[in-house]
């Protein structure tokens, strides 16, 4: 349950958002490029480009309230830089910028640790008497096998900026790794947090790739948590168990605080954090005990008979044999 | 110093390989719940699919995984870590050669229990002839063969993804070791795709045969194992051996009559001292059983560390012959 002054903020902050539709159309980093037809390198964090051995993250900044029909972004106002905070806590800056390849704003970064890597992108401008503070986040999994599994718990736990006046964090799921994937059916819980301290009442939607959304409000922690949906019905020959299916969560909180940026004077501040994750087929959807079970002791028992009635067939009766001499 | 070997070559073998094979079993199966990694190049079946207990991961697992990258890669920088895992398998291998089947290797371990538990049944054990004996063993390289170019296959887009680690599809490991820690997960069969579904009903039925076959023939699986493949490869230079006299030898057959592996030159080869054969476990019963001192001889980096002796076998045998009675007496 919400405090009062919690419930207050909260209400205040449904109501300026139902008030002044159309909400902005959030911001989101997505690690898939334009026209992606999926053959680049995998690794287990998605997408990746090896260079030399080591890993590259490229990632696209786009804009939409659903993953699969968000455009992809060619061109904003301002410097678009990306914070990135690696795994170790050290914080780098990139500019975002459009190539040869692809008419939209990207950047790619070295990953050369194991480990999660946290990527921002902070962007603010003044709309009518509103200053719209959009905070794009995208948490980023570098981990090759052939480096081992025996760091893999300490890196766990996941990071935060607490220079970010908003932002959404994955909470880890029960017995986590680098190898754990979310499914259907799965829960997944998430925290909202103001200059990383927990924020009640902030309006937090999750949108599957194909549309599909559910809007909460975080608790007195700062909590979330949504059952993810089935959302990928392909035929048997086109089903693939390491489709990722992307979904998209968006946390929204205004505030009556009032100001000037660039010579624009505001009235309110509205708080607009994304976070892009991706979650996979059920084991459950493809996998079978029954028939499994059903194949071994099949071959147990055929064999285990078959050596029976090939050892009975040896057996000769006793006969006694006597000799006349 | 004379009484120690002397001890040694008294030592109830039987015995002593029951405590070190439970050892490593506790060791690979459940070391990871005490914080334990070998190494990801282990050169036995510590099952990689064992995810929470596993004390350090099979070879084969990162050979398959390395094998199915991309040739633009493999054959550029990423041979470097096929070359480095290579290597550390082969550091880890040289140590105890074969041994790692015949003490170390927890699916062996399990077929010794099967063994064990069809003994105390009365229930008498299959041998093959010596012809069915020489095209078995050949089954093994070909596993190798395709454990190695299939993933190779899918580096160079031939073959589907859902084939990447094709050997551990249809290793009973891979089924059986995870059941150890709680981990019922891989009894299953995969319909994600064609490939899935076929190689992981061919897991499913391979393990059924595994417990079948393993109950009425002594190391049943080893004879097909891959991984005993790639030791043979690498055994020249390990620094534990098998040795025999040829001269000391009176071809009586007893280490062949104790072989789990129906190796016939163990008896009939007196000509050559490095007698260790391609299906060799080294797991020594042959050196327990001679009667005839140093005719059969375990080295350490050519130093023996336990030889066949008159006393020894005499020794074992009323041993053996003391439990027998026992367990008629109960």
């Amino acid at each position: 349950m919400l405090s009062p002054p919690a419930q207050a903020v909260a209400v205040l902050s449904i109501l300026l958002a139902a008030c002044n539709l159309p909400a902005a159309e959030p911001l989101w980093l997505s690690d898939t490029a334009p026209h992606s037809r999926g053959h680049g390198s995998q690794g287990h964090g998605g997408p990746v480009e090896v260079r030399k051995g080591v890993y590259y993250k490229r990632l696209w900044l786009r804009q939409g309230q659903a993953a699969d029909n968000s455009d992809y972004v060619s061109r904003v106002d301002e410097t678009p830089k990306l914070v990135l905070i690696d795994t170790d806590g050290k914080v780098v800056e990139k500019l975002l910028k459009k190539d040869d390849k692809a008419d939209a704003l990207n950047v790619a970064f070295a990953m050369p640790n194991e480990g999660f890597y946290n990527a921002y992108l902070k962007r603010q401008h003044v709309e009518g008497d509103r200053l719209e503070v959009q905070i794009a986040k995208a948490e980023v999994l570098k981990h090759s096998c052939r480096e081992g599994h025996d760091h893999v718990q300490e890196k766990m736990p996941p990071h935060h900026n607490a220079g970010m006046p908003l932002e959404i964090v994955r909470n880890r799921q029960p017995k986590e790794n680098f190898h754990s994937r979310l499914g259907h059916g799965d829960e997944v819980s998430f925290t909202v947090l103001r200059n990383g301290n927990p924020l009640p009442g902030a309006r937090v939607t999750l949108t599957s790739g194909q549309g599909w959304s559910k809007s909460l409000l975080s608790d007195e922690q700062g909590r979330v948590s949504y059952t993810m949906i089935r959302d990928y019905y392909p035929s048997w020959e086109a089903f693939e168990k390491r489709h990722a299916q992307p979904y998209l969560v968006n946390a929204l909180y205004t505030l009556p605080q009032a100001g000037e940026l660039d010579g624009q004077a505001y009235r309110e501040t509205r708080y607009l954090a994304s976070y892009a994750g991706k979650y996979y087929p059920s084991p459950d959807d493809y996998e079978s005990y029954a028939y499994g079970l059903s194949f071994g002791l099949f071959a147990l028992l055929s064999t285990g008979g078959g050596i029976y009635l090939f050892r009975r067939r040896r057996k000769r009766p006793y006969q006694e044999v006597s000799f006349n001499d | 110093m004379t009484k120690l070997k002397a001890a040694i070559n008294r030592v109830d073998l039987r015995r002593f390989r029951f405590w070190v094979q439970l050892g490593f079993f506790v060791l690979l199966v459940y070391g990871g719940y005490f914080a334990i990694n070998l190494s990801n190049d282990l050169p036995t079946f510590a099952c990689a699919f064992n995810k929470e207990g596993r004390g350090g991961v099979c070879f084969l697992m990162p050979l398959q995984h390395l094998m199915a990258t991309r040739w633009s890669s493999l054959f550029g920088w990423a041979g470097l870590g096929v070359l480095t895992a290579l290597l550390t398998f082969a550091l880890w291998f040289i140590v105890l050669n074969k041994a790692w089947c015949g003490y170390a290797c927890p699916l062996g371990t399990l077929q010794d229990w099967i063994t064990s538990l069809r003994k105390r049944l009365g229930i008498r054990y299959a041998r093959y002839s010596q012809s069915q004996f020489r095209s078995l063993s050949t089954i093994k390289y070909v596993l190798l063969a395709l454990t190695i170019l299939l993933p190779l296959g899918i580096g160079g887009g031939l073959l589907p993804h859902s084939m990447g680690t094709p050997f551990c599809d249809i290793c009973p490991g891979r089924m059986i070791i995870p059941l150890f820690s709680g981990d019922t997960s891989q009894l299953t069969i995969d319909f994600s795709s064609k490939t899935a579904m076929i190689m992981t009903a061919l897991g499913m039925l391979i393990t059924g045969l595994f417990f079948a076959g393993a109950f009425v023939r002594k190391r049943f699986f080893c004879f097909f194992c891959p991984m005993s493949a790639l030791h043979y490869l690498f055994s020249k230079p390990a620094l534990l051996n098998l040795k025999k006299d040829g001269d000391k030898c009176t071809r009586c057959g007893d280490c062949y009559r104790v072989c789990d592996m129906q190796i016939r030159e163990i008896a009939d080869d007196v000509e050559n001292p490095r007698i260790m054969q391609d299906d060799c476990i080294l797991c020594f019963k042959c050196i327990a059983a001679c009667p005839e001192d140093g005719a059969l001889k375990a080295t350490f980096v050519g130093v023996p560390i336990f030889e066949s002796t008159e006393e020894g076998f005499h020794k074992r045998m009323n041993q053996a012959t003391d439990t027998k009675r026992d367990n008629h007496a109960d």
